[in-house]
């Protein structure tokens, strides 16, 4: 049965692309579940990551694992830069304006990367030179797998991190109550600035896989990135770790059957009504309360 | 080894704390007692560092210690125990405990076994998450939290609040047991009888200052309760 | 005034309407990342209404505004108990979904032998009714501006007004509104269909001055543009968000020299003054402070 066919190489698909979605869902949700707050400019510094990257491989010859790296040193990088401006001088205030001023920032860093770099498309070495696996009559190309790998690795380092360890019951003492956090003497502004490492990091590695995977970086990373990191976060549940890579998972097999069967236009359609219809009809799994 | 002096915190234009003058002597149970809206849970966070003073200074063993953020507080031995526990609801007891011995560097098995030992029902709950607990354990489990830090002063802010009787009663027990073990406390309550039972000395606020000091003796305990409940008398 | 400074100043004109769109909304307590939608239904709804049914611009106008308030009341019903972060990616994924319903958009008649009306993503070209009439550049800036004097007046009026008080009681302490046997829900509906109306508006006027739109006119990089210019410009005024469009589009395009870098400069400038004034340059307080000294 050709539909059959059509719906597991699908899913295959969308596994991988959901695998990406995850990873950018979870750098979002860490910033969102510690401060409380959306980063726009999240997506943007992960591009910068990105350039950065390509700018190395460009003008040094760099080998894969170099690159990863400058890309997540890069992705911090810019990441503190944010969070310095946009985020320590807010802490009390209303979210509103941290949001704008990330949004000022994605701007700024957007327009830094097209400064250096001005053209629409750069090459970015391969990931993997061969062809994709076959799995009988369905194929899976090797840089899907190797997302999907990444960001179960996050997944695992992640959970052993805050659950396992010191720092991690510190993280999640913020997560549930900043003020209580402080009075147990933990401190709190740290906290922020080490976690908004931590998510850029991850945002940096998406990034570097995404390039890699794509064979080229474009501009529009950075929109692209906050845009699917954001619709992900909150279709898995706002300010769940857990629910952000199954969020980003349903996002990703729901594009590739979208995109097979609607096309690209019907398939950011579908994503967008999803998103609004879950929005308005408030499932449990949507806690409501503390988004500002 | 506390000695506040003339501070004033405010919220905007609101001054809550108008200027408040007290010590906490070494060792003693010290109690603050007033009626809602005194300020007294404005003082506490202010000592704790987490509001800011306008004017006015904290000293603790000498050193000042105002404008400190809480968790360097915590470092210079000062614990609090909330209004309203604040204990944090989605991690084990067990983590929570191991939260509030985050600044410490050496083993805490010992303190957690000592937590443990003054509340057995703790030790039930080792694995339960804080937010199943009820308002009883709770308070026992921000108390636990606090003493992990091994403070020298521990502040408590309506530690019966919301309580039945017999839990205020061991809440109470378990006050008079920290100071028997060596631990100052200095307690705001507005369950003046039980306090006025445990404290040494205490202070009674109203309207943002202090108004009165004294011992349990000085001033005859229907004069208190009422001034503690109902303010001063028009 | 030469051609370049006529630009500017119309596209200040023109921006400010769907600023104060979102800027109305702030007031009643909610962030919007999606008033570019409603400028965009105004825009083709008025491009439609002159290029294809051959109306008039006063009754496209009108007919954008209708459909701006309507399609903002689609959005607003079923979004009425969200707060927050949740109401701003509602407001997202709506106005995406618009964008798309746009670049989806396929209907042409032939006026005078030629296809006339938007062509999916290739756009909507053709839009000319003011140029037939012979309006120049300075008298659609006229018209532009009259209207946003209009809007402008209005929103002084209604500040001082018990609807004003009501709007901002609003977005500090939605449940004191309710208390005073308001219908909350109905009153943020009317909002939300006012702002949709007013951004409708600008889009109308949009669409005539550039002859030609494009769904991509209507993306996420407006939306929350007219948040920023809202909220950079300062919430205790309606001059607020007009001042963020001018600070935008008048002084650093303007400024030639530093067009080129525009958005590196006016992206740190942004997050420098937010720091310093979260609730924008004129905010309640230097309002209230101007007020004083000026009565």
């Amino acid at each position: 049965m050709a539909l059959l066919a059509d719906l597991v190489q699908n899913t295959l698909d969308g596994i991988a692309l959901g695998s990406t979605y995850a990873l950018l869902a979870l750098g979002f949700t860490l910033i969102f579940g510690v401060l409380r707050r959306a980063n726009l400019a999240y997506g943007p510094a992960i591009m910068f990551g990105a350039y950065a990257a390509t700018w190395a491989s460009l003008n040094f010859q760099a080998g894969l694992l170099v690159l990863a790296v400058v890309a997540v040193s890069a992705t911090v990088f810019a990441g503190a830069y944010v969070e310095r401006l946009c985020f320590a001088p807010h802490r009390k205030g209303a979210a509103a304006a941290a949001m704008v001023a990330s949004f000022a920032l994605w701007m700024q860093l957007e327009e830094l990367a097209m400064l250096a770099m001005p053209r629409h498309l750069y090459p970015f070495p391969a990931l993997y030179e061969g062809g994709p696996l076959s799995l009988g009559p369905f194929s899976l190309r090797v840089e899907a797998l190797a997302m999907l790998l990444a960001a179960i690795a996050v997944c695992l380092f992640l959970w052993k991190l805050l659950y396992a360890t010191r720092f991690g019951i510190a993280v999640r003492a913020v997560i549930d109550d900043p003020r209580a956090a402080g009075l147990a003497g933990i401190d709190v502004p740290r906290i922020f600035m080490l976690v908004f490492a931590l998510a850029s990091a991850i945002g940096g590695i998406a990034g570097f896989l995404v390039a890699a995977s794509q064979e080229q970086v474009t501009p529009m990373l950075g929109m692209w990135s906050t845009l699917k990191g954001m619709l992900a976060m909150m279709l898995g549940g706002l300010g769940s770790l857990p629910g952000a890579v199954l969020g980003g998972l349903a996002l990703g097999l729901l594009e590739a059957h979208a995109h097979w069967f609607l096309g690209p236009q019907l398939r950011d359609f579908a994503a967008y009504l999803l998103l609004f219809a879950l929005l308005a009809l408030r499932p449990p799994w949507m806690n409501t309360r503390s988004a500002s | 080894m506390l000695t506040v002096r003339e501070l004033v915190t405010a919220y905007g234009k609101i001054e809550a704390l108008k200027g408040v003058s007290l010590d906490v002597a070494a060792g003693s149970i010290t109690c603050l007692l007033g009626p809602n809206g005194a300020g007294k849970t404005t003082l506490m966070m202010t000592i704790a560092g987490v509001l800011r003073r306008r004017k006015g200074s904290i000293k603790f063993l000498e050193s000042e210690i105002s404008g400190l953020q809480p968790d360097s507080i915590v470092r210079r031995g000062i614990a609090l125990v909330p209004e309203n526990r604040l204990v944090f609801p989605s991690m084990t007891v067990l983590e929570n405990l191991q939260a509030g011995a985050y600044q410490r560097k050496d083993p805490i098995e010992k303190d957690l076994d000592n937590v443990f030992a003054r509340f057995p029902r703790l030790k039930e709950r080792a694995s339960q998450q804080a937010g199943t607990l009820s308002g009883g354990e709770q308070q026992m489990l921000a108390v636990g939290r606090a003493l992990m830090s091994r403070p020298r002063l521990l502040l408590m802010d309506e530690p019966s609040l919301g309580l039945a009787p017999l839990v205020v009663e061991e809440i109470f027990r378990t006050i008079a047991e920290l100071h028997r073990d060596g631990t100052t406390i200095f307690l705001v309550e507005q369950n003046a009888h039980m306090a006025l039972k445990v404290a040494q000395h205490f202070f009674l606020m109203e309207q943002g200052r202090v108004s009165f000091s004294g011992n349990p003796g000085s001033l005859a305990e229907d004069e208190v309760i009422r001034r503690a409940y109902l303010g001063s008398a028009r | 005034m030469d051609e370049y400074a006529l630009g500017v100043l119309t596209n200040i004109g023109l921006f400010s309407f769907v600023a104060l769109s979102a800027y109305l909304l702030l007031l009643a307590g909610e962030l919007s990342f999606g008033q570019q939608a409603f400028f965009g239904v105004g825009a083709y709804g008025a491009g439609i209404a002159t290029a294809m049914l051959g109306l008039s611009l006063p009754l496209a106008i009108l007919i954008a505004m209708l459909l701006g308030a309507l399609a903002a009341a689609l959005v607003g019903l079923p979004t009425l108990r969200l707060r927050g972060l949740y109401f701003a990616m509602a407001t997202l994924a709506a106005a995406e979904m618009f964008r798309i319903l746009f670049e989806l958009l396929h209907w042409q008649v032939l006026v005078e032998g030629e296809p006339v009306g938007p062509d999916g993503t290739q756009g909507f070209r053709g839009i000319r009714w003011i140029f037939e009439r012979g309006v120049e550049a300075e008298g659609f800036l006229a018209m532009v501006w009259t209207l946003l004097a209009a809007v402008l007046l209005l929103f002084f009026l209604v500040e001082r007004s018990k609807l004003g008080a009501t709007i901002r009681a609003l977005g500090e302490d939605p449940a004191l509104v309710g208390a005073l046997g308001i219908d909350v829900d109905r009153f943020k509906l009317g909002i939300a269909a006012a702002a949709g109306a007013l951004a409708a508006l600008g889009g109308a006027l949009f669409a005539h001055h550039n002859t030609y739109i494009e769904p991509r006119n209507f993306d996420i990089m407006l939306g929350v543009h007219s948040l920023a210019y809202a909220l950079i410009g300062g919430l205790g005024t309606a001059l607020g968000p007009l001042l963020g469009v001018v600070f935008d589009l008048g002084f650093l395009e303007a400024s030639r020299v530093l067009q080129e870098y525009r958005m590196i400069v006016f992206g740190g400038l942004v997050a420098l003054l937010l720091a310093w004034r979260p609730r924008g340059m004129l905010d309640e307080r230097v309002v209230h402070w101007l007020k004083a000294r000026f009565s």
